[in-house]
């Protein structure tokens, strides 16, 4: 397995106090495979990608296991951590226009990596940036190369981030909200460029996205965050086709399908719980239409539906179910199956 | 090219301002109780010869044609007689300008170079024990009243050490550099004087130190909050994404960010400096403007608090013309918008 995410935990400190903002985060990425994590803001989405990366602030507390191609990076040094950011594992940013370093040439922060990971003489480093930048679909590259951020828009500028993200061909990449700020047109054209990196290497991505469209359009496999918890995991058909948490069907819901007559969107009542004050129950019991008793006192465990699907949830334990008054759930299970 | 005309367009500004400050330091000066004629003539002058020397000065003349006298001679390179040393103002300031020029650019120095790595140092360590120290050092430098530091600097380091010497440019009996520029260390520098170059130096020291004080304050503190603003930024997270080092990341990425709103504040503290030069030559006894002002202002020598006036406007305007022509090279958004 490419990368093994075991129990990871964080916590920041706020207005003097620590408190949990990821909890009980376990995951894999396997080689050549793309793993969506979707959630709302606010949800732990980026925080879960900053602790792969470590790249944490100052006072925050990381726990579990992290390991990649059977190292484990959690325990490592700052000076080891160094030699893996950037070579071995590699991050997108949200907002390329605030991402690139206003002062320095585009060839200056592609070049960078190769400085910092490679040993290519300075000839071989100037055509691999060139090369770089023609992979990434930039045209010009030769006077790109000696451009600054300012002179490219958006989409050349997250074609940059990528290129640095790759310089180095890692094995795992990380893309936290690549296309949020893009223009609509522009987010197409970058997700095709994340498709054609995909089939091109053996990477292993990890596509941090709130956009249900992107999940559909590049993710093999899906795990769905609310308030620092994985709520579902499932093969992205699978998702889309059988939602198995009312927080995912909520979220799928929510989106408007072309050709369908349906008067109004769903929405999720209610917001999500601030770190801190969690519930003891399922975080997302208070917004939840199926909510019993159970489901306010005690944390529901990972749930099997059927192989590679799994969902933190009540209804879904036999036992649960079969308390609550079997009329319920039948009643739920026809509702879901429509 | 844009920066060409930005440069221009500067000097044209310049032209309104300075003649704003003339109107007002002449206005000022003006309305200082007190005759001129009175203090050159002395206790015994006769009133008939004091009227005589009045209207020789032109002092009977309204005041509004006093001033076009005054400007009219200016733009003939002229900036009137000093009444105190009885030589033309302009001699004077070529004379006394080049200490007061030494001793604001080396304070200058060791603002730059102790200020701007403290912080960074600051920055880097927020709420360490670094920060906190050079953080109190900081509030100390900018808190401290400039004579009563001199006086402090003199006590120890003059009259108790005897490490540094308290007063003038250069030792007893050393005879000053042949003259290039009129600033001893670069004179002897130029002349390879190597006893002299020594004496200036240490004799730059203690009131070097005592004028920077302030602006070794300022510049920390400036470039503390400008460092935690950058180091903030994406790109710095993107930088260490990449697996820079934290040296690499300071340096290479955060340091040319962060030291822009150092380099605006630099001429700000260049002017600090130049005017906190009267006070501060005034402890060390150091020949250079600031003495020569008070001197005039003592005994009502108004075309010499003038004429200085004017050249430290004009010294002041040049140096943050310089500053801001700086972020042409530093930022090249400025080269291309």
């Amino acid at each position: 397995m490419l990368l093994e995410v075991n129990d990871l935990s964080l916590s920041l400190k706020r207005a003097g106090k620590y408190s949990k903002i990821l909890d009980g985060i376990s995951f894999q990425v396997a080689q050549g495979e793309t793993l969506g994590i979707v959630g709302e803001s606010g949800c732990g989405k980026s925080m879960t990608a900053l602790s792969l990366m470590q790249l944490l602030p100052d006072k925050a507390r990381l726990g579990g296991k992290v390991d990649l191609q059977g190292e484990q990076i959690t325990s490592f040094s700052k000076r080891k951590l160094e030699k893996i950011r950037g070579n071995q594992m590699s991050m997108i940013f949200q907002d390329p226009l605030t991402s690139l370093n206003p002062l320095h040439t585009v060839g200056t922060q592609v070049e960078e990596s190769l400085i910092l990971h490679t040993k290519k003489s300075k000839q071989e480093r100037r055509d691999r940036v060139l090369h770089l930048l023609r992979a990434v679909g930039l045209p010009r590259a030769e006077e790109l190369i000696d451009e600054y951020p300012h002179q490219l828009s958006g989409g050349m500028r997250q074609r940059v981030m990528i290129a640095i993200a790759m310089a180095c061909e890692p094995q795992l990449l990380i893309c936290d909200e690549p296309t949020t700020a893009l223009d609509v047109t522009v987010q197409a054209q970058i997700l095709e460029l994340m498709n054609d990196i995909k089939r091109q290497t053996k990477m292993g991505i990890i596509m941090i996205t709130h956009d249900m469209g992107v999940v559909a359009e590049v993710c093999d496999r899906v795990i769905v965050m609310y308030a620092g918890k994985i709520v579902e995991e499932a093969p992205v058909i699978e998702l889309f086709q059988n939602p198995k948490h009312p927080y995912t069907q909520g979220l799928l819901d929510s989106i408007p399908k072309l050709g369908e007559r349906k008067k109004k969107l769903g929405s999720i009542p209610g917001t999500v719980p601030t770190p801190g004050n969690m519930p003891a129950g399922c975080r997302f019991a208070d917004r939840c239409i199926h909510a019993m008793d159970i489901c306010r006192s005690t944390l529901p465990p990972m749930i099997n539906i059927q192989e590679n699907h799994q969902t933190a949830c009540w209804l879904y334990d036999e036992k649960e179910a079969k308390n609550d008054g079997s009329a319920r759930s039948t009643e739920l299970e026809t509702a879901l199956h429509n | 090219m844009d920066a060409l005309r930005f440069i221009a367009k500067r000097l044209l500004l310049m032209i309104p301002i300075l003649i704003g400050i003339s109107i007002l330091t002449f206005a000022i000066s003006n309305t200082i109780p007190g005759d001129p004629a009175r203090l050159i003539l002395g206790p015994k002058a006769t009133p008939e010869g004091l009227e005589a020397l009045r209207e020789d000065m032109g002092l009977n003349d309204p005041l509004y044609v006093q001033y076009g006298r005054y400007m009219a001679g200016i733009f003939q390179g002229d900036l009137g007689e000093s009444t105190y040393s009885q030589r033309p103002v302009a001699d004077d300031l070529i004379r006394y300008s080049p200490a007061t020029f030494e001793l604001t650019i080396f304070a200058m120095v060791i603002t730059l170079l102790i200020g701007i790595p403290f912080g960074i140092i600051s920055a880097s360590r927020k709420d360490k024990i670094a920060d906190q120290f050079t953080r109190i050092f900081a509030l100390l430098g900018v808190a401290m009243p400039a004579f009563w530091l001199g006086l402090l600097l003199l006590l120890f380091f003059y009259l108790r050490l005897g490490v540094f010497p308290g007063s003038g440019r250069l030792d007893n009996g050393m005879s000053p550099p042949d003259y290039i520029t009129g600033m001893y260390t670069v004179d002897a520098l130029l002349t390879g004087n190597w006893p002299v170059f020594i004496s200036a130096v240490m004799h730059l020291v203690l009131p070097g130190i005592t004028l920077s004080a302030v602006t070794v304050g300022m510049i920390t503190r400036m470039t503390r909050s400008s460092m935690l603003t950058v180091l903030q930024s994406d790109y710095i997270r993107t930088a260490y994404a990449k697996g820079a080092p934290e040296n690499r990341v300071l340096y290479g990425h955060a340091l040319r960010n962060g030291v822009m709103p150092v380099i605006t504040l630099l001429g700000m503290a260049f002017g600090h400096a130049l005017g906190g030069s009267v006070l501060v030559e005034a402890v060390f006894s150091w020949p250079g403007l600031g003495q020569y002002a008070v001197n005039a202002i003592n005994y009502l020598d108004f075309p010499a608090v003038m004429g200085v006036t004017l050249l430290i406007a004009i010294m002041f305007i040049l140096v943050n013309l310089i500053v801001d022509t700086m972020y042409f090279f530093i930022d090249p958004r400025l080269k291309h918008n």
